[in-house]
């Protein structure tokens, strides 16, 4: 594992703590969704919707439970639209 | 190699950070509030969750990454003592009981270690760190002989210790997230 990736497992295992504790900002499908993004996004720089939807973390989620979690991410700041490529490329941010 | 002296350097440093601030600073609060308490043991022990997270990322290098950490400590608060045959097995006892018992976890079929492809589970991590805490205090008590109310203040002290790290690290992570 790179320093990057336990960095990333490290941050997952607190990002797991707050379901149980009541912090939670993202609802499950909205987590999973960040979560195969952000695991994507360290092999490339941006992420396809095509890429997304076919991460383990994401292959039970319904096309529209997903199209609906994807946009709420973009509207959350997690995700945004790659400016320069087609529809269907996102950028991950850190949460806000 | 580089990868190696990384993650001694980091995991040694947050070990010894991690001690510096539960003996220097929440032992002498512990000792103003629970004056009373028979047991000289810390009830927040922070080292205890640096163990545990760190046998979780590295596995069986947590033992060479935490090994000099763990030494340095031992010499800051025993001095000479650290080369005694109680201190130097209460020395192997703490860098390798936490991934031993990940091992046999993984070994009876929980495999809790971090992959890309699977959600952690905080509850099991800290799981296996109370299941560790059994084992570390109850043989770190026989390695140096303590009274049970130590042995009590062990287990208070790991236990509280890693839930309030990986706390402090979760509120860590969300002032970083928000400053970046």
């Amino acid at each position: 594992m790179t320093e990057i990736s336990k960095l990333t497992e490290l941050r997952k295992l607190m990002q797991s703590m707050e379901r149980t504790l009541g912090l939670e900002q993202l609802s499950p499908v909205e987590r999973d969704i960040y979560y195969a993004a952000e695991e994507l996004s360290k092999s490339d720089d941006e992420v396809r919707t095509f890429g997304l939807i076919e991460h383990t973390l994401v292959q039970s989620v319904s096309r529209p439970t997903f199209f609906r979690a994807l946009k709420s991410l973009v509207e959350k700041g997690y995700l945004s639209q790659s400016g320069t490529a087609n529809r269907g490329r996102y950028i991950v941010h850190a949460p806000k | 190699m580089r990868r190696w002296a990384t993650d001694t350097f980091y995991a040694s440093l947050a070990y010894i950070v991690a001690s510096l601030l539960t003996f220097e600073v929440l032992a002498p609060l512990q000792n103003m509030f629970f004056a009373e308490y028979p047991s000289r043991a810390s009830l927040l022990f922070l080292p205890h969750g640096v163990r545990v997270l760190a046998a979780w990322l590295l596995g069986w290098r947590a033992v060479f990454a935490l090994l000099p950490g763990v030494f340095v400590v031992f010499a800051l608060l025993g001095g000479s003592d650290v080369f005694l045959p109680s201190r130097l097995m209460a020395i192997v006892i703490a860098v390798t009981s936490v991934p031993a018992v990940f091992y046999i976890c993984k070994w009876v079929g929980w495999d809790l270690f971090p992959r890309p492809d699977r959600k952690p589970c905080w509850a099991c991590v800290m799981a296996v760190g109370i299941i560790t805490s059994f084992l570390v205090s109850g043989l770190t008590n026989i390695a140096f002989g303590s009274a049970r109310a130590e042995y009590v203040a062990f287990l208070i002290g790991d236990i509280s210790g890693l839930f309030f790290l990986m706390l402090a690290l979760y509120f860590a992570f969300r002032i970083a997230d928000k400053r970046g």
